[in-house]
This record gives C-alpha cells, sequence and structure tokens, in this order.
C-alpha cells in the first residue's frame, strides 16, 4: 500500500468531551460501520467501559474514505494509564484535540496534549458540542490560542452527536497529518501498542508497523523480551476482523503468534524478524509498574481459589495487573496485587466481584516506599506491616506527584487550602486565561489516594479537573501505625503514615472502627500504637440486645427466617482473633486518613 | 398428635401504630363471611382430635359483637378439649363488658389474655392506643369471671425512661395477675412507626429495663424470655410452640404444624372469605426438626430435658452443632438434666441460636 495515502491519528480528550462519540460518527461516516449496526459508542467494547463512560482497553479500525486509509487508534481516558496513551500516540503521525465548547481545557485536555507533542504528532484542535446552546467557540477558540499557540485558521467545529463538520475534519486529516514515512525496504520495526487475550488465538498483539515488511509465517523477535514467536495470523480491523497476508511500513494491524499469555507482550516493545533483526528499540520503551499495592482476600476462605483463577484470568488480557501470595495473620491467605491507580484498582475489585463472584477484601492500598536500613541496604515495602523494626530504619522514602489542577480563579484558596493540608508543596500556577489556572503542587502520592478527587469536587463545585506525573521519591518522617483489637494487632491495618498526622489518624481510626464493627458478646478495646505506644484508644461495648420477642400466633418460620438472615450477616463477617470484623472495615482505613 | 389449635380473628376497630400482624378494620359484612370460612376450614381439617389448648388470637378477637362471638363460640364447639384444657382469647382492654365475659364464660373460655401495654397515657397514645376506659377496674371486672388472666406490657418505646417503665410495672404488680408478657418494642416493616422512621431505643437502656422487670417481677416465675407467671399459670397453649409440638392454625395468615410440616396460611383476605385457603409450606426433615426444637426449646428458661430430646430424637444432644464448644464456652448450661442458655446470654440468645439454623 502506498504510504502517500495512509493516515495513522488519535482522538485525545478529557474525559466526557465526546471521544467515543465522535469516533462513532467518523466510524458511520466512512461507513465502517452502518447507522443500524451502530451500538452506542462503538469502540467501548467491555461493559464496565461502557458504565463508566471511560476506555480500558484500546482498539485500533482501519477506515476507508476518499481513496485514503485512515487508522482511528482509540487512547484510554484516564491518568492510571498514562504510558498506554502515549504509546498508542506513538503510532500515529497526528492527533485530534478534542475539546468540548462548552468546558474548555482540562487537566487531561493538557496533560494529552503533551504527550502527543512529545511525540511529535501533528494536533488539530477540534472544538466540540457546538450543537448545544450553552456552547461558546469563541472563548474556547481563544483559549486553545492562548495556551497552545494555535491559530485562528486551525480549529475546526464540529458537533459529534450531529456529524456537524465532521466530513470538513475527515478532510483537514488527509490535508493536515503527514503521512507516515518508514522505510519498506528497511529491518523490520513494529510497535506494540495494545494487546489482548482471546481464548482461541491466544494473545492477540496491536502493532504499528515502522519500518519493513510483517509477514504471515515469519520468525519474529520481541527486542526487549528477546523472546520469538511463529507469526499465525495477521490481520486489521474494520471494525470486523480482516486477515491479510502481510502489514507493511505505516500500517496498523494485529497480529497472533501463538502467544499464551498476556504478560509475554511488553507494550512499547519492538518486534523485528528473528533472522533479520533491527539493531535498535523504537524510543520510549518502559516496563511498566504498578504504583498502589493493595492485600487482596476472599471474604469466605475456602473461595482462596477462585479468587486466584479470577485474578489469573483478569492478567490474561491486562499485562499491569500484578499479584504473589501474601498471606495475613488476620485475614488468611489471599495476594498483594498491583496497581497502575486507584481507578485500576477499582475496576479489578469490580470485575472480580461482577464477573467471577467472589467476594473479597483489599486491604488499605499503599504506595512503595523506599526504606534504607542502617546496614545501608535498601529494600522496597509495599505493604504496611512488612516495615522494618525502627531501629533497623535510617530513613524512609516516599513517591511524589507533581498536579495539574485547572480551576477557574475564585477556587485557587480552597485548592491551596486543600494541598497544604495533603503535605503539598506549592510550585507554580499558570494562567490559560483571565478566569481559569492550572496550578501545580507537589504532594506525596499516598495522600491522593483515598478522596483526594472528591474532595477536590467538592471544594470547587465540580469545576476543577485534575492530572499529575510521578516526579520521584523524597525522604519523609513516616512511622508504622499499628491498630490492634482486642490486644492484638491486626497486620491488615496497619498504615504507614506521616508521623506530625498519626495522632489525629489514630484517633480518626479507632472511633472509625468502634462505628463500623458491630457490638460482640464481650467488651473490645480497638488501640491504636506507634510501637508501643497507644496513642488512642476506644472500646466496642458488649452485646445487649439480640432475642427473638414475640411469636405471633405460632408463626414460627417467620422467626427461623430471621435467624437464618442473620447466620448469613454472620458469614460475610472475618473473624480476627475473636472478634467479628465486617469486610468493609479493612477500607474504612483510608477515609479516616483524611484529617 | 395434634393437642393445640389457634384461631385468628384478624378486626380491629383500630390499628395500632406497632402492629404488623395480619389484621383488618372491623367490618360487619366482612365478619360474617369471614366466621363462615372460618367454620369450612375447622370442618375440612380438624381430625377430631382431643385438645389441650385452644387459643383464639388476633388482630382483636373481642372487637365481635356479643352475636358474633356467639357463632364463633359455636364454631369452636366442635372442638373436643381435654380434662385439663386451657381455652384463652385476646381481649382488648376497651371491649371489656359483662356480656361479652359472659358468654366467654359460657363458652368454655378459662383464660383471658388482655393486651394493656401500658398505663402510661402518652405512650398509649404513641402506640395509637387511645383509652377512654378505666384499666383497673376493667380487670377487676375480669376477675370477677376468670382467675386465669395474662396481660401484655410494651417496653423500650421511643423516649422511654427506666422510671416511666418502673411506674408501670408496679401498677402491673398491683393488679396481682398470674401471668405477665413483657414484650420490647419491635420497628417492624410495614408498620405505622417504621414509616414514619422511628428508631429503637438503645440497646444498653433496653437491657437495663430488661433487667429491672426480671428484678420487679421476682414473685413471677420467669419461664420463658418474654413471660413471667405465678406457679401452675404458664401458657400451656404458648409452651406448645417452644416444645416443637404440633397445632393447627386456623384462619387468614394463621400458621400451623401439621404432620412434620409448618405451614402459613395465605394473607389475602378476599381468597380467604372465598374458601380459597392458599398455604405456604416447609415440610421438615428430621435435622430441620432438631433445628426448631433447639431454636423453640431454648426459649424456655429451664431449657431442654436431655432425656425427652434423646428420647424423640434417638440423639444425645450434646453431640449436636457446637453444642460442646458452647457448654465450654459457658454459653450453655447442663443442671438437673436440662439445658439451657446460661441466664447471662438469655438477652443475646440470637447469637447462640443462629448456631442451630
Amino acid at each position: 500500500m502506498n504510504q502517500e495515502k495512509i493516515r495513522n491519528f488519535a482522538i485525545i480528550a478529557h474525559i466526557d468531551h465526546g471521544k467515543s462519540t465522535l469516533a462513532d460518527r467518523i466510524l458511520e461516516i466512512t461507513g465502517a460501520v452502518s447507522k443500524r449496526e451502530l451500538k452506542e459508542q462503538m469502540l467501548d467494547s467491555m461493559e464496565l467501559e461502557q458504565e463508566r463512560g471511560i476506555t480500558i482497553k484500546m482498539n485500533a479500525v482501519r477506515l476507508n474514505y476518499k481513496g485514503y486509509t485512515f487508522n482511528l487508534i482509540d487512547t484510554p481516558g484516564h491518568v492510571d494509564f498514562s504510558y498506554e496513551v502515549s504509546r498508542s500516540l506513538a503510532a500515529c503521525e497526528g492527533a485530534l484535540l478534542l475539546v468540548d465548547a462548552t468546558q474548555g481545557i482540562e487537566a487531561q485536555t493538557l496533560a494529552n496534549y503533551y504527550l502527543a507533542l512529545e511525540n511529535d504528532l501533528e494536533i488539530i484542535p477540534v472544538i466540540n458540542k457546538i450543537d448545544l446552546p450553552s456552547a461558546d467557540p469563541e472563548r474556547i477558540t481563544a483559549e486553545l490560542m492562548e495556551t497552545f499557540g494555535f491559530t485562528k485558521d486551525e480549529m475546526i467545529f464540529v458537533s459529534a452527536k450531529t456529524g456537524q463538520g465532521v466530513d470538513e475534519l475527515l478532510d483537514a486529516i488527509i490535508d493536515r497529518i503527514p503521512a507516515p514515512t518508514g522505510s519498506e525496504s528497511g529491518k523490520l520495526k513494529a510497535l506494540i501498542f495494545d494487546s489482548r487475550f482471546d481464548s482461541y488465538r491466544g494473545v492477540v498483539v496491536q502493532v504499528r508497523v515502522v519500518d519493513g515488511v510483517l509477514k504471515e509465517k515469519d520468525i519474529i523477535r520481541f527486542m526487549s523480551t528477546k523472546s520469538t514467536y511463529d507469526v499465525v495470523e495477521l490481520g486489521f480491523y474494520s471494525p470486523k476482523i480482516n486477515q491479510v497476508k502481510e502489514l507493511h511500513a505505516g500500517e496498523v494491524g494485529y497480529l497472533c503468534a501463538s502467544i499464551k499469555t498476556i504478560s509475554d507482550i511488553k507494550i512499547g516493545d519492538t518486534i523485528t524478524v528473528d533472522s533479520n533483526p533491527a539493531d535498535d528499540l523504537l524510543k520510549g520503551y518502559m516496563p511498566m509498574k504498578s504504583m498502589v499495592f493493595s492485600g487482596m482476600y476472599p471474604v469466605e476462605t475456602n473461595e482462596y481459589d477462585n479468587l486466584r483463577d479470577a485474578l489469573e484470568k483478569l492478567k490474561l488480557n491486562d499485562a499491569s495487573l500484578s499479584f504473589v501470595p501474601e498471606t495475613s495473620k488476620a485475614l488468611g491467605f489471599g495476594f498483594r496485587c498491583g496497581f497502575l491507580g486507584l481507578l485500576h484498582m477499582d475496576i479489578i475489585k469490580e470485575r472480580i466481584e461482577r464477573e467471577f463472584n467472589v467476594e473479597i477484601i483489599l486491604t488499605s492500598p499503599s504506595v512503595v516506599y523506599q526504606v534504607y536500613l542502617t546496614n545501608g541496604d535498601m529494600v522496597e515495602i509495599d505493604n504496611p506491616s512488612n516495615l522494618p523494626e525502627p531501629g533497623r530504619i535510617s530513613k524512609i522514602e516516599e513517591p511524589y506527584i507533581k498536579t495539574s489542577i485547572f480551576v477557574p480563579t475564585e477556587f485557587i484558596g480552597p485548592i491551596m487550602e486543600l494541598c497544604e493540608n495533603k503535605r503539598g508543596t506549592f510550585v507554580n500556577m499558570e494562567y490559560i486565561n483571565k478566569t481559569r489556572v492550572n496550578i501545580h503542587y507537589e504532594l506525596p502520592l499516598s495522600e491522593i489516594m483515598y478522596d483526594f478527587f472528591d474532595k477536590l469536587k467538592s471544594v470547587t463545585k465540580g469545576y476543577a479537573s485534575f492530572d499529575y506525573d510521578y516526579i520521584g521519591y523524597r525522604e519523609n518522617k513516616l512511622v508504622k501505625l499499628d491498630i490492634l483489637l482486642n490486644g492484638e494487632v491486626v497486620d491488615a491495618l496497619s498504615i504507614i503514615v506521616y508521623k506530625d498526622f498519626a495522632y489525629n489518624i489514630g484517633k480518626n481510626l479507632v472511633n472509625k472502627l468502634r462505628k463500623i464493627i458491630p457490638r460482640q458478646l464481650f467488651e473490645v478495646p480497638i488501640q491504636a500504637s506507634i510501637g508501643s505506644k497507644v496513642i488512642a484508644r476506644e472500646t466496642i461495648s458488649s452485646l445487649r440486645k439480640n432475642v427473638l420477642a414475640k411469636c405471633y400466633g405460632g408463626d414460627i418460620s417467620r422467626k427461623k427466617k430471621l435467624l437464618e438472615k442473620q447466620k448469613e450477616g454472620k458469614k460475610r463477617m472475618k473473624q480476627i482473633g475473636s472478634v467479628e470484623v465486617p469486610p468493609d472495615a479493612f477500607l474504612e482505613i483510608l477515609s479516616a486518613k483524611e484529617q | 398428635m395434634i393437642k393445640s389449635a389457634y384461631i385468628h380473628i384478624p378486626f380491629c376497630k383500630h390499628i395500632c401504630s406497632y402492629c404488623d400482624f395480619c389484621k383488618f378494620i372491623y367490618n360487619k359484612d366482612w365478619v360474617n363471611k369471614y366466621l363462615d370460612s372460618l367454620e369450612y376450614e375447622i370442618k375440612k381439617d380438624y381430625k377430631n382430635e382431643v385438645l389441650n389448648t385452644v387459643y383464639i388470637g388476633g388482630g382483636t378477637p373481642s372487637s365481635l359483637s356479643c352475636n358474633e362471638l356467639n357463632k364463633l363460640f359455636n364454631i369452636c364447639s366442635i372442638f373436643k378439649l381435654n380434662k385439663e384444657y386451657e381455652f384463652t382469647i385476646e381481649f382488648n382492654i376497651e371491649d371489656i363488658s359483662e356480656d361479652k365475659l359472659k358468654i366467654c364464660k359460657e363458652n368454655k373460655i378459662n383464660r383471658i389474655s388482655i393486651g394493656v401495654q401500658s398505663f402510661n397515657k402518652s405512650y398509649l397514645s404513641f402506640l395509637e392506643r387511645n383509652i377512654k376506659v378505666n384499666i383497673k377496674e376493667k380487670i377487676e371486672l375480669v376477675k370477677k369471671y376468670f382467675s386465669n388472666i395474662n396481660i401484655d406490657l410494651i417496653y423500650a418505646l421511643p423516649n422511654q425512661s427506666i422510671n416511666d417503665l418502673e411506674d408501670d410495672l408496679n401498677k402491673y404488680i398491683e393488679l396481682d395477675i398470674p401471668h405477665i408478657s413483657c414484650y420490647s418494642l419491635i420497628i417492624e416493616e410495614h408498620t405505622k412507626l417504621n414509616n414514619m422512621h422511628f428508631k429503637p431505643i438503645d440497646e444498653d437502656l433496653d437491657y437495663e429495663m430488661y433487667k429491672l422487670i426480671n428484678k420487679k417481677l421476682k414473685n413471677y416465675n420467669h419461664y420463658e424470655i418474654s413471660n413471667y407467671s405465678k406457679n401452675g399459670f404458664e401458657s400451656k397453649h404458648n409452651l406448645t410452640y417452644w416444645n416443637n409440638e404440633e397445632y393447627y392454625g386456623f384462619g387468614v395468615g394463621a400458621a400451623s404444624f401439621i404432620n412434620s410440616t409448618r405451614f402459613t396460611n395465605s394473607k389475602n383476605m378476599v381468597n380467604y372469605m372465598k374458601k380459597i385457603y392458599k398455604k405456604e409450606k416447609e415440610e421438615l426433615a428430621i435435622e430441620d426438626k432438631i433445628s426448631y426444637e433447639l431454636v423453640l426449646g431454648f426459649r424456655k428458661i429451664k431449657g431442654i430435658s436431655i432425656n425427652e430430646f434423646k428420647n424423640k430424637y434417638g440423639i444425645d444432644i450434646e453431640t449436636l452443632y457446637n453444642i460442646k464448644d458452647l457448654l465450654k464456652d459457658n454459653k450453655l448450661v447442663i443442671k438437673d438434666g436440662y439445658i439451657y442458655i446460661n441466664k447471662e446470654y438469655l438477652y443475646v440468645s440470637n447469637e447462640i441460636l443462629i448456631n442451630f439454623v
């Protein structure tokens, strides 16, 4: 295929700015999918994706328009997945920067813009939702010009919903986005930008051929892992599956090579031909790294095997999920799981409960602490209960992020107050226009783990948008806070906290637990301690009343049903020592960290 | 062999705010049709056993007029009663009249159960039992005709203080009645109280109240979680339930236990009056029977006779469920051939009983 006639592009946007709707409209107008076939938001195929309105796994679709071949590459829409976004952008020459005409630039508009810029993409600014009465395209145009330096002529105005302006946009894609420029005769270099697991074909890898030609029956090599495979099948989606014999430089498609697990595939890796390998990898490859860790335990201990099966199945399709077996004195056998971020954690939890029907307990999520010991060694700790004795520690460092918080200027005060309370260090503030700013703070990652997003929304009446980058590790005064139930430390409830906050957190925590843990047949003391020093204490009084009253007219079946219901309730409880604790208690820890 | 029958009269002149039982506002037409259907049901099912106890409950059986009561007793005359029989009818305090008492007396009733609930005007009005008569005078009138009398007390009412309860208890004791049932208020679903979002009182106070009742009624025999009686005045009918024995249940919504099966009649009044008796059924296997035996038997303060249990089921009760552990933990106690819940845990007995379901 003539590379001159290929246009590879992605749509990038802040959440809810209409990315999926625009993709649907493009599919419809190019005739890839008829209106009748068009299920709302075609590219979001997972149930959870459609429910949450976000794209978790990407799709790439090949379309024909006016003699040109378009490859539309979808990107995930959340900060947890920014590495995947950057790799799928690396598969493109251009990006449509979609901005809501009623909202303007938001945090992820900016984050995605910079990702596109890093990948040297031609960016077409697209202002969407111009059909809405509250749309203000002039103001948004000015904003885009001021912030990114676009010119007025570059703007394209569309309504993805009605299709208005989309034809013009498609023409602009042809005119403005450069054709791929790889060398077809060069050694094969193909970028892996996505993969998914298919139970019949094994791992299906999405690739962009940069140089050379990828052929069926080739023996290929993944350059970072050095593993080799036979190419069994090549093809592309339109969005139906189309098999082909070859994929040439500039083209986007999929390959199957009897790859058994998705962990064998590294997003961002380079594929080459084993017999005639390329000299170096495509730039930008990074191994995946989990940022958030949490213990995952079945509520019912006999569900352990089912939980393992569930995690293994999810892992087939999600290389960013990691898990290793872990034992907790309190919770028994489970797994320490690593996630890209909190949204990722949430999605995994929900999928396990929904698709695999295993009820689970997640312990309070933890970041990875770098603990330097007095003997000079450094250990990484992702489970607070594994923190070495204070005497052996010389210092503890924790991961930091830098925020981009977009808000109308009237909320600068509340945002600063919020960030200061989270141990934030102010960096600077950029004015997007007269009424909106981008506020940069440096914050410990652990401080945004629980309700930072909710707080942000509430102090700004929903006007803030938020994004962040990891910026490395910093030393802080950190201590392990233990919780004792009935005199015994509950390992699954331990957390690492900032020393100056420990007293308040401890107090909140025991108070919260007192409310969550139901009364037992005996009095239960709850204590928070640092080392051997108890810093807070509450007591759950013993249960006083739980009795069947009158059996009206001998209606005894009903009373037995009531007992059965109580018994069911008890089954959900986790027995810790002699105390019965509801599963929610372990996550509630998080909210207690709030001051 | 069935030795007991329960008869449900679902009519009330007024609906109390806490009641979630099967009941309807009194309506003459309905009463007539209802009694006809009741007669049909009894004749259809009753197998001429000699009964030990009959209990007419409600609703409010005493809301029936004298004529209707006569009709009801005429239906009941089909029952064969043994010498020691107990035949109870529930009375609302306002319905007590010389005429009605006489009708009861003439028709073999020998026990009256009166829903007093409280002497305190404000709590009575909260329960929507606005009583215009003098309670004490009415009770004295009953005593003229009957010696075996029960009165109900409800406690743990919103805003009730321990002193309020003590006042009530003093008045109850003064009446010198041989049987008192004390129920802690439950705010059930589908009741007016629940709809008005009333919440149960603090459980510590509730427990204090329970302890006060036990202390004040020390001259009574506390024979079941909520029941207190003078010697020989235990409710034989209720003991049928606690002893897990079989019984008939007639009337709309009534429960029965016949041939190892527990039935609950439909609460659909229109169907009932058309003589359509739909029942929910729970057939009991031997394990279920044992489960019920324990759940019910442990309501009795005296507990379950170890020998009788062995005779009935051929199993040593101590080997069942985790009873050994519960004995070791001192939650259950064995004494004089009986196994029972340690008094200390009686008011939290569900925590123990859930082991047996």
